[in-house]
Formats: structure tokens, sequence, C-alpha cells
């Protein structure tokens, strides 16, 4: 059967969730390789959803749609693709930092990983230290995320990545971290690889975060 | 004699008739019925569990009858007395007062013009301004104490930069159940003793449920805290439309009315009559930008539907006004500002708060106070509304003045001119003049206004004991959390 890549990205910007399911277990079953099937079909769509959302042509339900789309998607397809195949989107692991509660700003960041590919592990809020590590430990992610909106509670995400350095699996993962009150100059201070002042820039800093350094 | 007259002495506006109160009302009722809250604190679990509600793990569901009975408790006036006792502020219908907000982690440096973390001189100087600047009825600390020795006791630090330069009454924040407590030790001491405190606050404390429908340990510790001291207690959601609630604002109306009948019900199981307040920053989720929004129409109009729901259940009501998404203090927070003040002041809440707020929440400028105040009166001079009386009518004066007379030389413009606004920053000359006095724009005014407040206004100080005795608490919060 051929495959209609075309329509798959347009499936997912159109976050049509349900027909994009079918078309991508009807292309597994009928042999597609799955790493075109990601490459020609899934993330082109998220790219051009990416775009329409930095031009302001689209709008965070719609983008979460869409990241909703290719999260459903990819969970159909990651069992049949390498780690090679992943490419970028890789693993995450995500959580506010311990006596912080607020949650939508990780849980939107979340999502937009979701979109990109990823798959996110949302640990929650209120994380303890531990936690953070804990599971970087069983999960091997490639980039952990933390938030923190409180100025009492930054100090934490420090905290955290000497806790990883302890370990020593700190270099396995970039660590990328926001929250209102974070700052640039905080990450740097606190040896994040990575900042983003929101959800929407946090993917595409962390794509090419890697691509620099793998390069 | 006339019959049937009906006079408004002031201005009214109302967003949502009897009925439609009564449809969220009805429908909040449910949503405790069916769906309930969760609740993470032992204590309130077991009152619950020893009530009528009926409590699964940690969701709480509330028969409507529990909630109508603990409404019949709370008290519709509380007068709060600042620190100079000359300060009441009486929390009533329809009596609206106007404040500043909390605990913002950034300031523009008025030096250097950059961004930089708040700090406790920040908080001191917002004191005084607000001390300073008459349509200020409360102090909420405006910036966060940054440079606070201990994250875990900033809020008694933040209080003592609050009182140092303020006599009025305030809005306080607390890290926990312990800091309420300290901050409440403190309030004591300024007032003259637990019982002075009780009869006339100090200050109110603020709270958050987590919308949607959850209530965290710490939240929950304060709420209890304050029922047991009757210390008066806002429980405020603070949900984002179209994130953590419904994107109708009904929906939204319906959730946070749902949060605060349950807290309502928490308290009077805990200590019938304690001073609850209602409350509510509710607004949108920006859905272009993914931000909070405070300069959004739908935070005036969700807000202004929300009081007038507060008074059909006669509970005070904490809201929202003057505050902006604007990054700098520039024409859109001007616009945004003044938007929600407009409508805050008029649907009559009792406590409005966020006035000044900059940067969605995020950024303090002591400029921006100094605008608002400006502003504020403005906003009031619209809520008197129209005088119809024989001598405001003014038809003697009419016939006498005849066609083509003037009033500029008459008795009864000299004894009423005065009752018009009075600007005070804002310019009204003609082009030459303002050209003569240096062509300043209002931003200008501000600044220099904001400067000579900071140099020459003196707040009424404390005594050096009580400054001692307020700072062993701080000292002995900080020993313990050493
Ligand atoms: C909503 C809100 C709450 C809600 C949270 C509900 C929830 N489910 O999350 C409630 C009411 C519970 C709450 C509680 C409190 N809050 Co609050 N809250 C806010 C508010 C108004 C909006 C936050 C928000 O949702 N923004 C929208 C989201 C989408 O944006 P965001 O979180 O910033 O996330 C974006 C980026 O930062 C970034 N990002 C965030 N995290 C991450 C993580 C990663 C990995 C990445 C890549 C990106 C990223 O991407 C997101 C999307 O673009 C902010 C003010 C503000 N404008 O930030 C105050 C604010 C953060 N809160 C504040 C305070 C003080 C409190 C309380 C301490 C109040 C009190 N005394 O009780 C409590 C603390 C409770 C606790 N222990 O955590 C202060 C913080 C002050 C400070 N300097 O520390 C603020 C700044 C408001 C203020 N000025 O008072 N709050």
């Amino acid at each position: 059967m051929n495959i209609d890549f075309e329509r798959i990205s347009e499936l997912i910007t159109k976050g049509q969730i349900e027909q994009l399911q079918e078309q991508t277990n009807q292309a597994i079953e009928t042999g597609t390789e799955p790493a075109i099937l990601l490459n020609k079909g899934l993330l082109p769509g998220m790219d051009k959803v990416g775009q329409l959302w930095r031009n302001g042509d689209m709008f965070m339900p719609e983008v979460l749609r869409s990241a909703k789309a290719m999260s459903k998607a990819m969970d159909i397809l990651r069992p049949h693709l390498s780690k090679d195949d992943m490419g970028s989107a890789g693993k995450m692991v995500l959580g506010t930092v311990a006596g912080d509660l607020h949650d939508i700003g990780k849980d939107l960041a979340g999502m937009m990983f979701e979109g990109a590919g990823y798959e996110v592990l949302n640990i929650g809020i209120d994380q303890p230290n531990e936690a953070f590590v804990n599971a970087a430990i069983e999960h091997k992610p490639d980039v952990l995320g933390m938030s923190a909106l409180l100025t009492t509670t930054m100090p934490r995400m420090g905290e955290v990545i000497n806790s990883l350095k302890e370990s020593g699996i700190r270099d396995e993962m970039a660590v990328i971290i926001g929250g209102a009150p974070v700052t640039k100059e905080f990450a740097d201070e606190i040896g994040a690889d990575l900042y983003a002042p929101n959800a929407g820039s946090a993917v595409e800093l962390t794509k090419q975060y890697f691509a620099q350094n793998n390069s | 004699m006339k019959i049937n007259q009906q006079i408004n002495k002031s201005t009214q506006f109302k967003v949502l008739s009897e009925d439609q109160i009564e449809q969220i009302f009805f429908a909040s009722l449910e949503v405790l019925e069916q769906t309930g809250g969760q609740i993470f604190h032992e204590e309130a679990l077991t009152l619950f569990k020893n009530s009528n509600a009926v409590v699964n793990g940690n969701t709480v569901r509330i028969p409507p009858f529990m909630v109508e009975e603990a409404l019949n408790f709370y008290p519709r006036k509380i007068t709060l007395r600042g620190r100079d006792k000359k300060n009441l502020l009486s929390l009533q219908k329809d009596t609206v007062a106007f404040g500043t907000g909390s605990d913002l982690p950034f300031t523009y440096d008025r030096e250097t013009g950059e961004r930089r973390r708040t700090r406790y001189q920040d908080v001191k100087n917002a004191g005084k301004l607000v001390d300073a600047l008459s349509h200020y009825d409360f102090l909420m600390s405006h910036g966060i104490v940054g440079d606070a020795p201990n994250p875990q006791t900033y809020d008694r630090h933040q209080f003592m930069a609050m009182v140092e330069n303020n006599t009025k009454p305030m809005v306080v924040t607390s890290v926990d159940g312990e800091g309420l407590e300290d901050l409440w030790k403190m309030g004591c001491l300024i007032q003259g003793g637990e019982e002075e405190f009780r009869l006339n606050p100090l200050f109110v404390a603020y709270i958050e449920p987590i919308s949607p429908l959850k209530n965290d340990r710490t939240a929950v510790e304060k709420l209890l805290f304050a029922a047991e001291k009757k210390i008066p207690a806002m429980y405020t959601p603070c949900p984002s439309s179209g994130a953590t609630a419904p994107a109708t604002m009904a929906g939204m109306l319906v959730q946070s009315l749902a949060e605060t009948l349950l807290a309502s019900v928490l308290c009077h199981l805990k200590n019938p009559g304690m001073p609850l307040i209602m409350g509510g920053v509710t607004t949108l989720l920006d859905m272009k930008m993914s931000t909070y929004s405070y300069g959004a129409p739908e935070l005036s109009l969700a807000s202004a539907a929300n009081t007038d729901i507060s008074k059909w259940l006669n509970l005070i009501m904490f809201s929202t006004g003057g505050c902006s998404d604007s990054k700098i203090l520039d024409e859109q927070a001007a616009a945004e500002q003044m938007t929600s003040l407009f409508y805050s002041y008029l649907s009559g809440a009792n406590l409005i708060h966020d006035v000044g707020y900059i940067d969605h929440g995020t950024n303090a400028s002591l400029e921006s106070l100094v605008l608002n105040q400006e502003m504020m009166g403005l906003v009031k001079q619209f809520g008197k509304g129209i005088n119809t009386d024989d001598d405001h009518l003014a038809l003697e004066l009419i016939e006498k003045q005849g066609p083509g007379g003037e009033y500029v030389t008459t008795d009864h413009t000299f004894n009423h001119w005065k009752e018009w606004y009075l600007p005070d920053l804002q310019d009204r000359s003609d082009y030459e003049t303002w050209v003569a006095n240096g062509s300043k724009t209002m931003g200008d005014r501000v600044k220099e206004r904001t400067q000579d407040l900071l140099d020459n206004y003196q707040p009424k100080q404390m005594t050096q004991e009580l400054k001692q005795e307020l700072k062993k608490i701080c000292d002995d919060a900080d020993k313990r959390h050493a």
C-alpha cells in the first residue's frame, strides 16, 4: 500500500487523533518502515505545527491537540523503533521541585515534548530531590526537566544537579529548567544545560542543543 | 410629594442577574456533592469524616445542606485596623478598598533600569508609598523579600519590611501554618494583644486552593490555624480558564465557587463564625503566549461576576484590579490597569488587590503604584454617580442666569465645583504651558513623584521596643529553621 505521508502530516497539524492512530496502525501492518513513517510523516507534521505556532497562526489548544495526536501515534510506533531511529526524540523525566505545587507550566512543557515525539515521564509536583535522581537512574532519560515557580524553591534545582553529579550520571542527560522566577543567569549559575522561558521554545532549544553537542 | 421614586446614590453596575447567580450557586453545590474536592490534610479529613460529608481517600463530597448551614455563620462586616489606629477599614457590602498585590519576584531597579530580584528594601519602599498615597487602603507586600536569610522564614521578614514603613491594614502571605502563626503573633504585638487583634485585626491572611478542586497540606494548615484563632482569611481560587478551569467564564465561576464553598464548610467544622472572606483571581491562560493573564478583560468580567455572587451569599469579597501583563509601565499597562480598576470598583468588591502589578504578576514597579493612585481617583469619581436633588438640578439657577448667562461667578459654582475630581498628576494644561513646564509625559511626572515621596514622606515609626519584640520572632524562626 502506498502511504500518503502528506496526509499523515496533515492529520497531525489538524489534530485528528483517531484518524491518525488508524493510519499509523495501517501503515505498520502494511509494512511501512517505522523510521520512514516517523521522519516523513509525523515529524514534518509537528515541524509545521511548530512553525505555525511561532508565527502566531496556531494557538495553545490547537497545538496541544496536535501534540496529543503525535504522542498517541508515537505510542503505536515506539515499540517498532530502534534508539537510532528515534533521533533526538528520546525520553524525558519532568517534575516540579520539592515545596512547589505549580504545575500548569511544567505540564504544558511536557506536552510540547510529547508533541516532538518524546516519551515523557511526568513525576508530578512537590517532588523531593531524590525523586528526580531516582527517576533519572531508573529511566535513563535524554532530558531531565525541572520546574520551579517560587523564589524559595528554585535552589532545589541546583541541589538536584549536584546529586546527579554525585551519582555519576550528570553527563548522561541534558538538564532543562523553567518557571516564572527562573532566569538564564540562574540556569548558568547552577550548571543546568538549558533554560526555556516558555514551553514553546523549550523543544526548539533542546533540539539545537543536541544538534550542537552531537556534532 | 413624589411616589415610586428610585434614586441612585451611586453608579450602578452588575454583571449577573439573581437568576444567573442562583444557577451558578446550585451548580457549585452539585460539584461539591457529585465531584467533591481533594484534601491533603489529616485533621481536615477527620473533620469531614466526623460530619455528614462523604470521604473516600482524599476526596470529600459534601451535601448542600452543610454548605447552606455554614454560610449562615460568616461575618458580613469586619473592621481591620492598621498600626496607626486612625486607619480603620470596614469590610462590608459595597464598600470598596484598594491595595497592592504581593510577592513579585522581580523589580525594575530605578537606578540602573534593569530587572533584578526584589529585596527587603523594595518592600519597605512599597510600604512607604502605600502609606503616603491616599487611594490605597491596604498593603500587600508588592515584592518578595528575596534577600531574606532563609526561604523557609522569609514571610516573617517580609511582614517586618511591610510594617516598618506602613500604618495601614494589610493582607499577608505566609509560607505555612507555622509562618502564619508567627505573623499572627507579630500582629497581636502590634495591635496590643490577642483580643484586640480579634476585634480589629491588623491583617487578613491570604490562602489559596489549587484549582481545580484540590487543597494542599500547607494551604489547609493555614486555613485551620486562621479558623482556630479567628484570623480573617481568604481562600482565593486562582484558576486559569482553559487550563485549570473550564474555558467558559460560567464554568470557571462554578468551579471556583465550589472551591470557596468547600473551604466555608471546612472552616465551619473547625470553628463556626471564623471570619472567612471569599476571593478569586479569575482569569485565563493566554492561548498564544501561555501566560496567566492579569490584563485580560475576562479577568475584569469574571471578577465582577464573582463579586455579584459574593454579595448574594453575604460574604465579604477579595477581588483583583489595577494589574497588567505589560513588561514595563507603558501605555498597555495603563490601559489594562485602568480597565480592571474600573470594573472591580464598580462591582463593589471589598478588598481589591494586585493594584500596580505589571508583567503578569512577576514584576514590581514602585512607579506603577504611583500611577495607579491617579487612576483610582478617576475611577472613584465615576462611581459617585449623579445627585439629582433640587440643589443639584439647579432649576432656580438656570432660570436666574437665563439664556446667554454665565455660571463662573455664581455661588452655586463656588459651592459645587469641589465635588469634581481634582487631577493630581494628570495634565490638562494648554500646549504652551505644558512646554513651559518641561514637556513632561505622565511617565516623567510619575517618576518625579515617586522619587519625591521616597525622599520626603515620613511614615509614622514603631517604637524601638515593639520593633525589638517583632525582630525576636523573626530571629527565633530563623534559629528554628537554621
Ligand atoms: C496560578 C498560580 C498559582 C496556583 C498554581 C496552580 C497550579 N495548578 O499550578 C496556586 C494558586 C496554587 C499558587 C500557589 C502559590 N503561589 Co502562585 N502563582 C500562580 C501564577 C498566578 C500563575 C502561574 C501559571 O500558571 N502561569 C502560567 C504557566 C503556563 O506559566 P509558567 O508556570 O510560568 O510556565 C511557563 C514557563 O515558565 C515555562 N516553564 C515552566 N516550568 C517549566 C519547566 C520546564 C522543564 C520547561 C522547559 C519550561 C517550563 O514554560 C511554561 C509555559 O510557557 C503565578 C504568577 C505568574 N505569572 O507566574 C503565581 C506565583 C508563581 N505564585 C506565587 C506565590 C507567592 C504563591 C504562593 C506561595 C502563595 C501563597 N503565599 O500561598 C503559593 C505557593 C504554593 C506552593 N507551595 O507552590 C508568586 C511567586 C513569588 C516568588 N517570588 O516566589 C507568583 C509569582 C505570584 C505572585 N507575585 O505572588 N499559585
